[in-house]
């Protein structure tokens, strides 16, 4: 009756969890767990919270009907001692197993939704402690943001699981309607491929205006359906285009400012050499020896390093 | 060896004044060529969705484009030394801003590795070298600092386009965002246009009356450059010609050369490594996305202050003549703190990694090209960047992905980081030893030029000079030779602090 689905993923392990801190408050450290804790020899998970002083809670991912373990472990360090136990889902009670001392257990059937939910164990003895286990389906993965995309372009929508649905729906969401898209047959408009089981992509091709909004992607496991919303935005062209524009603009114009800087410079550089010419006609014959120490500026030490660093340069040498 | 009689025309490089703006114009280019790759890395998934590929096809993008980066490095040499760096810088500028925008356009996976790829590289590789050549122009006594600010432009760019990437993705998509960073990329040619030519190859036959006037002038370097070249150029063409024409393959027969090649190749296998995996290690210790991404932050702001810092450490008078030593050091601390991380588990532990990762990263970066400079000279820079950087191309592209499968083999990140910090550790003690070497032999060398020189000199006649243009080594070591005068010290003169 309760056969684990042979085509999922053997990915198990047990992960403990554990409270750093002995917090006054509720601390709740919530992980996402693939089904299959440990694997047994009757195809049953198991999965174990370990509680030393505060309330922890744990999701896990059911694709199928399966059995599944949930233990609440008590840790040797906490301060309860010899705690009442119960294990509740909502309002109901469940009766437990004690396999170990300070470790309790219950078997859950999982073969239909109603058997998901939080399941919980409380621990009472000076203070109250709980841990929470969440039985749902898997989650989508899709684009929390905005896809953005424009006009005549194609928008691509990528939903993706860690287990092979059933079987995967598009919708369109329109107003509050929902309309599924197989239902709208235009196949030059849309297509929906399906690369590997767990991945599903919606393509819209010639974009307009009109067609973004909101879309609904929806995958149906045995268990129920899990569903992810994406928000497509189609823009035009010019969008885009204002800030390109705007950057180039400043492109030009500090390119242009510093070519005019440079020619402005350059002209003062001759005017004033013409300016020097008149005046240095004696000294020509000074500045031809090349003694040039005094006339340069102070660093003359430099120079003289310049002089011979431009032998370098001259590269008449090494080769 | 032709002796110009019109020798001393030169005033040589500024070491400030215009050389503090092309600085600023090496920084943007810099930044730009460092931190646009790794900036790409957030529309990958999204065009990874779009086009239907694997991860993997996409990450060929990423390498596409550094290897170009890297590979075209001796053809940018080959331009600068043909055209100089202005236009070499303005022409890489356009090239990536078109590479982008056509990106913009792209439908399939093979047009994004042309455009993004192959386009956009090329023009991010026309941006690095030469920015890093014009320093080498334009700055002598106060280089590493120059080289220390300009090379700290790829931390701040980094930190800039991240979360400029982020913005424009989420409002415009990954269509826009390219058209978008195609225009953001221009901007390099308004770096490229800060660049004024100076120095040798620049020089035109100039009228005499020009020269005397700039004789007579201030010691500053106008964008028509020093004008001792007349005569000069006519007997030097020969040489002239060769340089412009093939790069500088004498180069391998250059000591320092070697020594610098062969010691950098085996650093670049564990250099870039540490920092692609950091974030997916703090994330398989349990580090929540945030704080891993916080990590990284914390590198680069490090990163940030360290370069400059060490540009003004390797600029002080007991840094600069053993910046050999400086450089060796560096690589080696670089190593220590991988071979030093698998024992941080904690959040904390990693912080202090990360900072120290930072400052290491900086140190060796900053001092990357100012080690070369000062090996090979100014004027044989220009092949020099290019020959290296075309081999650092296969180990650079070598490195993460070995990391990757040490990763995947032994499914514990602790390996990767013993042996990016085993290489680095070894790298540096090769650098360390062979340049000791290296610099005995430069100072034996010295030994014998100057007994040759006073040799000459007195037989030499007084009117042909105090310049001793005496150029019969090959091994055209450091800049010691070309800042001796007058029998003074060598490493005073090197460290630049003979100011008079």
């Amino acid at each position: 009756m309760t056969t684990q689905d042979s085509s999922q993923p053997e990915v198990n392990f047990v992960t403990k969890t554990q409270v750093g801190s002995e917090s006054s408050g509720p601390n709740f450290s919530v992980q996402e767990l693939k089904p299959g804790g440990k694997e047994n020899s009757r195809s049953v998970s198991e999965h174990e919270i370990v509680l030393i002083g505060a309330s922890l809670e744990k999701k896990i991912s059911l694709p199928s009907p399966t059995k599944v373990d949930l233990t609440c472990k008590l840790d040797d360090s906490s301060r309860l001692k010899d705690p009442q136990v119960t294990w509740k889902k909502g309002s109901e009670t469940i009766s437990h197993t004690s396999k170990t001392q300070n470790s309790w257990t219950i078997q859950v059937t999982v073969s239909d939704s109603s058997q998901l939910g939080s399941y919980t164990c409380i621990l009472k003895a000076e203070e109250e402690i709980s841990a929470t286990f969440h039985l749902q389906v898997p989650k989508l993965e899709g684009k929390e943001k905005p896809v953005i995309t424009y006009e005549r372009d194609k928008a691509v929508m990528v939903c993706k699981t860690e287990y092979n649905p059933k079987a995967w729906t598009w919708y369109l969401a329109n107003g509050t309607e929902l309309v599924p898209i197989d239902r709208i047959l235009r196949t030059d408009k849309f297509q929906i491929k399906r690369p590997s089981p767990s991945v599903n992509r919606l393509e819209i091709l010639k974009l307009t205006k009109q067609d973004g909004g909101v879309y609904l992607c929806e995958a149906t496991f045995e268990l129920g359906n899990s569903q992810i919303k994406f928000e497509l935005k189609v823009l035009s062209i010019w969008a885009p285009l204002m800030p390109f524009i705007a950057i180039v603009a400043e492109v030009a114009i500090l390119f242009t400012a510093i070519v005019l800087y440079e020619v402005y410079s350059k002209r003062k550089g001759k005017v004033s050499q013409k300016t020097l010419l008149r005046h240095s006609s004696s000294s020509r014959q000074r500045s031809k020896s090349g003694s040039l120490k005094g006339d340069l500026t102070n660093r003359s030490g430099n120079y003289r390093k310049a002089m011979m660093y431009h032998k370098e340069d001259v590269c008449s040498y090494g080769f | 060896m032709p002796a110009p009689t019109q020798a001393g025309r030169a005033p040589g490089p500024p070491d400030g004044g215009w050389g503090w703006v092309v600085v600023f114009g090496a920084f943007i280019s810099i930044g730009f060529a460092y931190a646009f790759p790794k900036g790409l890395a957030i529309f990958f998934k999204e065009i990874q969705n779009f086009f239907g590929t694997s991860y993997s096809e996409i990450a060929w993008i990423s390498s596409i484009m550094l290897a170009t980066t890297y590979g075209a490095g001796p053809i940018s040499s080959i331009l600068v030394n043909r055209y100089g760096s202005r236009p070499v810088v303005m022409f890489g500028g356009l090239l990536c801003g078109v590479g982008m925008i056509s990106a913009a356009f792209c439908t399939s996976i093979l047009q994004l590795y042309i455009c993004v790829g192959f386009i956009t590289g090329f023009g991010l590789a026309l941006n690095l070298q030469p920015s890093v050549i014009i320093i080498g122009k334009y700055f002598l006594k106060r280089r590493p600092i120059a080289n220390g600010l300009a090379m700290a432009g790829s931390p701040v760019m980094l930190c800039t386009l991240a979360p400029l990437n982020q913005f424009l993705f989420d409002n415009f998509g990954w269509r826009g965002s390219f058209l978008i960073l195609g225009a953001i990329l221009l901007n390099c040619c308004v770096a490229g246009a800060l660049f004024r030519p100076i120095g040798a190859g620049t020089a035109l036959a100039k009228t005499p009356v020009n020269e005397e006037g700039k004789d007579a002038l201030k010691g500053k370097i106008t964008e028509d450059g020093p004008m001792e070249k007349k005569t000069e150029e006519e007997e030097g063409k020969d040489c002239f010609e060769k340089v412009n024409q093939y790069l500088d393959f004498s180069l391998f027969k250059h000591r320092g050369f070697l020594i610098y090649l062969i010691g950098n190749v085996l650093m670049f296998l564990g250099f870039f490594a540490p920092i692609v995996f950091l974030a997916p290690y703090a994330k398989h210790t349990g580090i929540d996305e945030y704080s891993a991404a916080f990590l990284l932050s914390i590198l680069a702001v490090v990163d940030m202050v360290a370069r400059p810092a060490t540009g003004i450490v390797a600029n002080s008078r007991w840094v600069r003549p053993r910046i050999q030593y400086f450089f060796s050091f560096a690589i080696a601390f670089n190593g220590a703190c991988h071979l030093l991380c698998p024992l941080a588990s904690s959040y904390t532990g990693l912080l202090v990694y990360s900072s120290f990762f930072g400052l290491a990263f900086g140190m060796v970066c900053a001092m990357l090209f100012e080690t070369l400079m000062d090996l090979v000279g100014a004027a044989r820079f220009t092949s020099a960047v290019g020959l290296v950087t075309i081999a650092e191309c296969c180990t650079i592209l070598l490195g993460p992905p070995i990391g990757g499968i040490l990763i995947d083999t032994f499914g514990d990140y602790k390996y990767m980081f013993i042996k990016c910090g085993a290489v680095m550790v070894l790298a540096g003690t090769f650098l360390f030893i062979m340049n000791y070497y290296n610099y005995r032999m430069l100072a034996k060398e010295e030994k014998e030029r100057k007994k040759k020189e006073e040799h000459l000199k007195s037989v030499r006649t007084e009117n042909e000079g105090k310049k001793n243009w005496n150029k019969d080594s090959t091994q055209d070591g450091p800049e010691l030779e070309p800042l001796r005068e007058n029998g003074e010290g060598v490493k005073k003169e090197m460290n630049g602090t003979n100011e008079v």
